[in-house]
Order: structure tokens, then sequence, then C-alpha cells
């Protein structure tokens, strides 16, 4: 048994103890106690008050989010037909952030060559071989896809290194545009758990290639995706691309349209490579549908029937002033613009003018047509009656000093009434009409029709560039005093008068409904009830003899070809209309016809407005433009008559 | 005597020398070893096999004259019926032959048909494959469609001596672009997770959002001709689709033949022109 010697000035305890205080250590006692103070309170403030903020800098250093893009909403015609939709493009991508290994292998091979070739001299810095072994790895994997495909792609180095420093968790794209064949030969070919894998990227997608292309516009990569509701938005977060609108209906209505993005947030190791499997993800959503009011077998009708030739047409619903119509020439293939248009393409749009919408933007002398407000204008102001003749037409008619001349004078008109006067669109009716009904009131009258404005139709780019002449206009515009051969013009729709098919469209739209103003619209509703605005205050006497004049025009007036051709005809509907042909710059003339149908309870009203190119040849609404407007007429009664001949088959979403 | 004691820890010790060993030597070493474990073994799989060819024989000897003659009359009716579609066939080769005499079109023979006895099968969770009695003694090569009179059976991933393995439709390893029958769009194709005993499924992908398919209304899904397989020959029935999370394609299910899990004799095709 262990026995223990007690020192005579020890205690005997194991313990040792000391009696009394000794005021020296008093003092460390103060500063040991003030230390563990400062370190316990140190860690309570460090553990507890900042756990948060450590705990989102963890996060943040440690996880990461990739957002993927929803897909775009589907754009319908009035008929639910596809307009616009989506479809798949082939690529192939390769995971770089599953190639750490396999690059820090690459890298330790270059090294040894490196080494056995030259020495250590010429040995390259480190992030030089990194550089060099990720080329040189991604390259190998090229080569697996050309042997393959029969390809000799190279990779490109720099987009490479781009790739690796900002975007490593998403795939990079080795090969994209990929056939179907080419697809399949490396879905069978490529191994199930390669880091390369065949990826399909979504892209819009145009059944009806360049019908209708300015109305429904075209959408552009965009680096800039919304991942709204989408968790982990304080991460580093990488984005694959999306689209958005960037002209039409998918610029107006993009935020309709785009689609709810989802993703996925990944554990990353320190250099930042992801640790499978994600810790959070959702799918991404289609947009929303959009339900447009055109209807895609007038809009082709139109298209087809303008041809190659420089113009436009617009179609409205007469009650609900939604748009049947609104075409514009020339135009474009929207296919081209998925993904994106080359440089050669946009170039070539730019040769031939493409990219205006004549139809919304091409300002232009609306020349005869104009004539109905002055007409109602005239009626109004109570200076010309239909029952009176207020003119003898010779051909010319001298005032001012000067002679006007009757441009529509194929015959002499003589004492010409209003129901004959528009028919036959004689200009010394109008002219006199003018002059007595005065610049100023006519100026008055087309702002009553919303003439001066823009229409406020859900499209970008609408410019305000019309002109509704008027002598403080001029003066103010141009410096310059008004005289009456510009009221002569001005009530024939020449001279300074500029404005839109479109607007042409709505004033013919609110005249067939016996209003002042249209309010055009792209979207349609089934239940959308008829427009209401101001009477044009006209008395049924006045409003018949108009009437009665623009149904002449397409019998026996300018428009007769209308009802003179046999292949024109369209049996049972009666067409009233008027025509116009207005001098433009560069020796041109903007041919128009103005229409609507039926004549006793108006459906549809269309506005035609062609450009003739070719100089010196005899250019006129009624030969030219009136057969297009004849053209959507008959599908339209065609369709209402329950003959349906659509020029492509229904297209399901894709 | 304590010198001769077990040591506890040797085994382990082994184990991790022996680790470390396998770690060091280098691949081509390995590899090495591992095909000469399967060309050592694989003269027993085949005895094996020619074993139960053996008993399936003696079997078939125990049958009553009766059975005997009845099973008899029966082939000879089958007999009969592939009598006439050889000739059909022939017919038909010979017409192709003429035309393309006619044309100058290249030979539209692309393959070499070999039969073969299926000696092994493994089907797990992990694997899903057969091996074959015929390798490189009778041409075969990695790569080859290998298909059954249901249609497509897999593809030869090894080619050994005297025998191949075949990687199973029905295996996850195994990725192939089939198309909807009457329709032109390929639409990938991949094994699926297969227990031992279940009935064999399979996954499709990029399927095009207006096919429809389900239980009621399955879709046939067969070889497109784009890759190895010539064209319609059957992979299997769609029998369900659902939304892809890109929503531009479906994906869904494929139930396949279960005669898969059970072949006992298969046809390689062996491409004349290699590619």
């Amino acid at each position: 048994m262990a026995t223990f010697t007690t020192h005579p000035e020890r205690s005997g305890s194991l313990l040792e103890s000391h009696r009394g205080s000794d005021p020296r250590i008093v003092f460390f006692y103060f500063i040991l106690t003030g230390m563990l103070l400062t370190l316990t309170i140190g860690l309570g403030y460090q553990q507890l008050s900042k756990v948060g903020e450590y705990n989102s800098a963890e996060r943040q250093q440690n996880q990461r989010r990739v957002v993927v893009p929803g897909p775009r909403g589907n754009i319908y015609d009035r008929n639910n037909k596809l307009l616009v939709g989506n479809t798949h493009r082939f690529s192939v991508v390769l995971h770089l952030d599953e190639l750490k290994g396999e690059i820090e292998k690459q890298r330790r091979q270059i090294r040894r060559n490196f080494l056995a070739a030259s020495g250590k001299e010429d040995m390259p810095r480190g992030s030089q071989l990194e550089q060099i072994s990720r080329v040189t790895l991604v390259q190998s994997y090229l080569d697996q896809l050309n042997s393959i495909l029969r390809r000799h792609e190279q990779v490109d180095a720099r987009a490479l290194r781009r790739h690796f420093e900002r975007e490593l968790l998403l795939p990079y794209t080795l090969l994209e545009g990929l056939d179907d064949n080419e697809t399949a030969r490396l879905l069978e070919r490529l191994p199930v758990n390669s880091p390369l894998q065949v990826y399909a990227a979504p892209t819009r997608w145009y059944p009806y290639g360049s019908a209708a292309a300015h109305t429904l516009g075209y959408v552009r990569p965009d680096e800039a995706l919304d991942a709204e509701g989408f968790p982990g938005a304080d991460l580093t977060t990488f984005k694959m691309r999306g689209t958005t609108g960037r002209d039409g209906l998918e610029k107006w209505f993009d935020s309709h349209l785009q689609g709810v993005a989802g993703g996925r947030i990944f554990r990353v190791d320190p250099t930042g490579y992801k640790i499978n499997p994600p810790l959070d993800q959702r799918a991404p959503k289609r947009g929303n549908p959009l339900v447009t009011s055109l209807d895609i077998d007038l809009q082709t009708a139109a298209e087809e029937s303008l041809g190659d030739q420089k113009g436009a047409a617009v179609a409205l619903d007469v009650a609900t002033g939604e748009v049947l119509v609104l075409a514009s020439k020339p135009d474009y293939d929207l296919n081209q613009f998925s993904p994106r248009a080359t440089r050669q393409i946009v170039e070539q749009m730019n040769e031939k003018g493409a990219w205006n919408n004549l139809a919304l933007n091409g300002f232009y002398p609306p020349g005869s047509t104009f004539k109905i407000l002055t007409a109602i204008a005239g009626l109004r102001h109570g200076v010309i009656n239909p029952d009176t003749a207020i003119v003898d037409c010779t051909g010319t008619i001298r005032r001012y000093n000067r002679d006007f001349v009757c441009y529509n004078g194929r015959t002499i008109h003589g004492d010409i009434h209003l129901s004959h006067a528009i028919a036959e669109s004689c200009d010394i009716y109008f002219y006199e009409a003018g002059w007595r009904t005065t610049p100023d009131l006519m100026a008055a009258e087309a702002r009553r029709f919303h003439l001066d404005r823009r229409q406020g139709i859900e499209l970008p780019n609408e410019l305000g560039r019309m002109v509704i002449p008027d002598p403080e206009w001029k003066e103010k515009a141009r410096n310059e005093k008004w005289f009456p051969g510009d009221t002569a013009n001005m009530a024939i729709g020449q001279g300074f008068v500029l404005v839109t098919p479109l607007e042409m469209a709505c004033f013919t739209a609110s005249v067939a409904r016996g209003e002042v103003f249209t309010q055009p619209t792209l979207v349609h509703d089934p239940n959308r009830p008829r427009q209401q605005t101001e009477s044009i205050g006209l008395t049924p006497t006045q409003r018949a003899a108009l009437i009665q004049g623009m149904e002449d025009c397409t019998i026996t007036g300018t428009a007769g070809i209308l009802t003179s051709v046999p292949g024109l005809r369209i049996p049972g509907v009666r067409i009233a209309g008027k025509t116009g042909t207005a001098q433009i710059p560069g020796n041109k003339n903007a041919a128009w016809f103005i229409c609507f149908a039926p004549v006793e309870k108006p459906e549809i009203a269309i506005a035609v407005m062609i450009e003739g190119e070719v100089a010196g040849e005899e250019f006129g609404g009624g030969r030219h433009s009136a057969p297009v407007a004849q053209a959507i007429l008959k599908r339209y009664f065609e369709k209402k008559n329950n003959t349906p001949k659509s020029l492509m088959p229904a297209v399901g979403p894709r | 005597m304590s010198s001769k004691r077990f040591d506890p820890s040797r085994p382990f010790l082994t184990l991790g020398v022996v680790t470390i060993l396998w770690l060091l030597i280098p691949i081509a070493v390995k590899g090495f070893t591992r095909a000469t474990f399967f060309e050592l073994t694989a003269p027993l799989t085949v005895a094996a096999s020619y074993a139960r060819d053996l008993q399936e024989y003696w079997a078939l000897r125990m049958h009553s004259n009766s059975d005997l003659i009845a099973a008899g009359r029966d082939l000879a009716r089958l007999n009969a019926s592939y009598e006439l579609a050889v000739q059909q066939n022939s017919t038909l080769h010979a017409e192709i032959g003429r035309l393309e005499d006619l044309l100058g079109l290249p030979s539209f023979a692309e393959y070499r048909y070999e039969h073969a006895r299926v000696v092994r099968r493994e089907l797990s969770g992990w694997w899903q494959r057969l091996v074959i009695r015929k390798g490189r003694n009778y041409g075969l090569t990695a790569g080859a469609p290998v298909i059954f009179t249901g249609g497509v059976v897999g593809r030869v991933t090894e080619v050994h001596a005297t025998t191949a393995v075949v990687e199973l439709l029905s295996s996850p390893e195994l990725r192939l672009v089939g198309v909807v029958e009457g329709d032109s769009r390929p639409i990938s194709f991949q094994g699926g997770i297969n227990p031992t005993f279940g009935p064999p499924v399979a996954l499709v992908e990029f399927v095009p959002l207006d096919v429809i398919a389900n239980r009621n209304l399955t879709k046939r899904l067969v070889t497109s001709g784009l890759g190895v397989f010539p064209p319609g020959l059957t992979l299997g029935v769609i029998t369900r689709l659902e939304l892809g999370a890109d929503a531009l394609f479906q994906s869904g299910e494929v139930r396949l033949d279960e005669r898969l899990s059970s072949l006992t004799e298969v046809t390689v095709l062996v491409p004349l022109h290699g590619d």
C-alpha cells in the first residue's frame, strides 16, 4: 500500500491550499476576469448577434444558383390558330463542372510533357498551364463529336476561358443548331454518363413565316433574366440566356408572354465545382398565351395579294375595332430571327426597307379617300347639299386667278351631285366644297375623327408624324401664308395632309358605324362590346347620299373593277368604297382604297395603300389597291358563309 | 509458441497491401487481368450452356410419341408459312438487286445476320445484359445491334474470343433514338431502373407535345433508322407521358417486351461496311 510522507510545512492533503491572501494576486484576478469577460462577450456577440451574417456569408460562399428561363407563351389568331410558338434547337453541351479531375490529370500530363521536352525553363505559368489543359481537354471532347458528325470544329479558347471564369456551373455549348439526324447519332453514340450531353434549347417558331411579321414582332436573346420568387437572390447566380420581345406584339406584351424562370441551387466546393444533388430546384413555367384579333386567313390573303409591292393593308371589325389584318410589305421571315438574325439578313432587310411597318408608320397623303371627310365637313356645316349641284365640272375651274384641273376627268362631270362626285371622284366638286367649308373647319373635322394623332394600338413605336394642316399650322411649320390652292389640295387629300393606313382604316370603320372614332385593338375578346363614340352628325338623308356615293364607286365609279371583272365580284355583298391616288415625292404615286361591307350592316372596314414604284405607269387606287381589299373581303365572306379554305392547316403548339 | 500465434491485424494488413498494389499497378495491367479473367471463365459459361442444351434435349426425349407427333404437325405448319415468307423475301431481294443494278445504287444490304445462343443472363438493378455464345470467332463487333422476333434486344458492348456481352434494352446504360410509329421526329430512348423480377421498362425524352399516349392509348415506339439500328424495329410501347421540365417536350415511360428476360436465341446484325 502506498504511503505518503507528510512535509512538515504542508497540510498532508494532495490538494495544496493557501492560507491568507496575497494582495498582488488579487490584481491578476481582476485582469483575468476582465479578459474572460471580454472573451465571453465577444463570443456571445459573434455567436448570437452576428450568426445571421455569418450564415449568409457561408451560404454565399458555398452555394450557387443557376436560373433557367421559362418558355414564352404562345400567340394565337382569333380562331386559335398558332401564330407564334416555341420549338427546340438541339445543341451539344459540355458540363465543365464535372471535369475537375480530368483537367487536373491533363494539367499534370502537359507539365510532364513540357519537362520532358524542354525542361523547366520554358514551363508556362500556372494559369497558362491551366488554360492549356482546359482547351486540350475540351478539344478532345469536341473531337469525339467531330468523329461522330464528321466535322472539323475547333474550340474557341477565349470563349472557353470566359465561360470558366464567369459561368462555370452553366453547360458550355460546343455545337448548336443540330439537325434531327445529327441529334440521333449523338444520342446513340455518346455514353449515357458522359459530361457531353444533347440539350434542347427553346426558340421561337413562326409557322406562317413572314405573315404579319411587323405585327407579331421578334425576340432577341437576353441575359437579364428575371427569377422573381425563386429563392437565393443573394447568391452568386448563373443565368441561362432568355429572350425579350424586341418588336411588335412580342415587345408590347413581353411581360405577359414571358415565362416564369426556374432553376437550381447547388453547393459548390472551394474551386467552384458543384456538389450534387441540388439543394433546391424549381421547374420553369411557360408564359401566358395571347389571343390576338388577327385572322391569319385574311392576313395571308392580303399579303399574297400585295405580293412584292410596297404597301400596307389594314382590316378592322367595324363593331369592336378589333384588327383583323395588319399587313405591311416588304416584310421578312420571322424564323430568320430565331435564335438571332445574321448580319446578312439584317443587310438584306435594310436594303429593301423591310423594317418599317407601313400600316402603322407609313405616312402618305390620302388622296381622294380624304374626299369622304371633306364631304362630311361640308354637309355638317351646311355648305353642300346632297340634292344640289354646287359646281359645273368642265374639266377645269377658274378660281383665284388660276385654273384648277379635275384630275379624274375621264369624262366631263357637268352639274354633279354629291353621290356622283364621290363615285366619280370629281376633284372640281371637292375643290368647291373645300373652299366653301374653309380649311379650318376641314381640319377640325379631321381632328374630330382623330386623324391628327396616334391611334393607340398595342404596338410599340407608333409614330406621331401625321399632319392635318390648317393656316396656323402652315404659318408655324413652314412660315408661309395659306393659299386657296392649299385648301383645294387639302380637300382632295393632297398637299400637306399625311395619314397612315391604320388611321384611314379606323376612319372608314367610324364612317361605317356613323361615329367619329374607332379604337383599334389587337387583342381578341369574344365578348367585346360594340364601340360607341360621338355620332358623325349627319342627317339620315346626308348619310344615305354619302354611302350611296361610296357604293356607286364600287359599281360604276373609280372602283368599278370590283363588280365589272367577274373574277373580282363577290356575289350578294354590297361594298361601299372610295379610291384615291396621291402624288408622293420621287415621282411616285400612293394608290389608296378604303371600303366597308356589307353596306346594309357593316362588319368589316378596310384601308389599302400601295406605293407605285414604276415611273410613268398609270398607278391608281381602283386598279391596284381595290383588288387587295377585294381579296380580303372575298376570304372574309367565304369564311362567314362556312366555306373554309384555310391556306395552312391549323397548327398545334410544337 | 508466441511466434505462431494468429495475429488478428494481419488480414487487414494484407488487404491494405493488395489495395495499394491494385491502385498502383497500371490500368493496362488491370484491363488485361479483367479480360483474362473473362476469357478464362468463358469456357465454363459456354460449357454450362451446352449442358443446359443437353438437359433440354433429354427432357424433350421424355415426351410421348403423341406429343411429338402433335408438335411435329404444328412445326410443319409453321415451316410452311416460313417457307412462303422466305420465297417472298427471295423475290423481293432479287427485285431490289435488279433495281440497284438498274439505277446504279450501292447495295441495300447493310448487315450480316449472326444467330447466337444466350449463355448467361445478368438481370439486376445494376446490370441488364446477356452473354451470347459467339464472339470474335464469328466476326461480331462492338456496337452491333441485336434483335429478336419481338424487336430490339440491345447492343453488343464487349466482344471476346468466343462470347460477347449484349447490353439489354432495359439497361440504363443504353440509349437509342426511336420514333413513334408513323412519325419521323426523333425521341431519346433509355433503359430504366429495372428490378430483377419486375416487368422491364424504359424512359423516353424529347417526345413532341402533340404525341398523346397513356395506358389506354399506347403508342408503339420503333427504331428511327438514324442511328446504328435499321428503321422500324420495335422498342416498346409508350404507356405514360408527362410534360417535361422545360415545357418543350414530354417525357415518359415505355413498356418493354417481357420476353427480354427469358431469351434463349438472338440475332446480331453485323455491319457489312463497318462505320
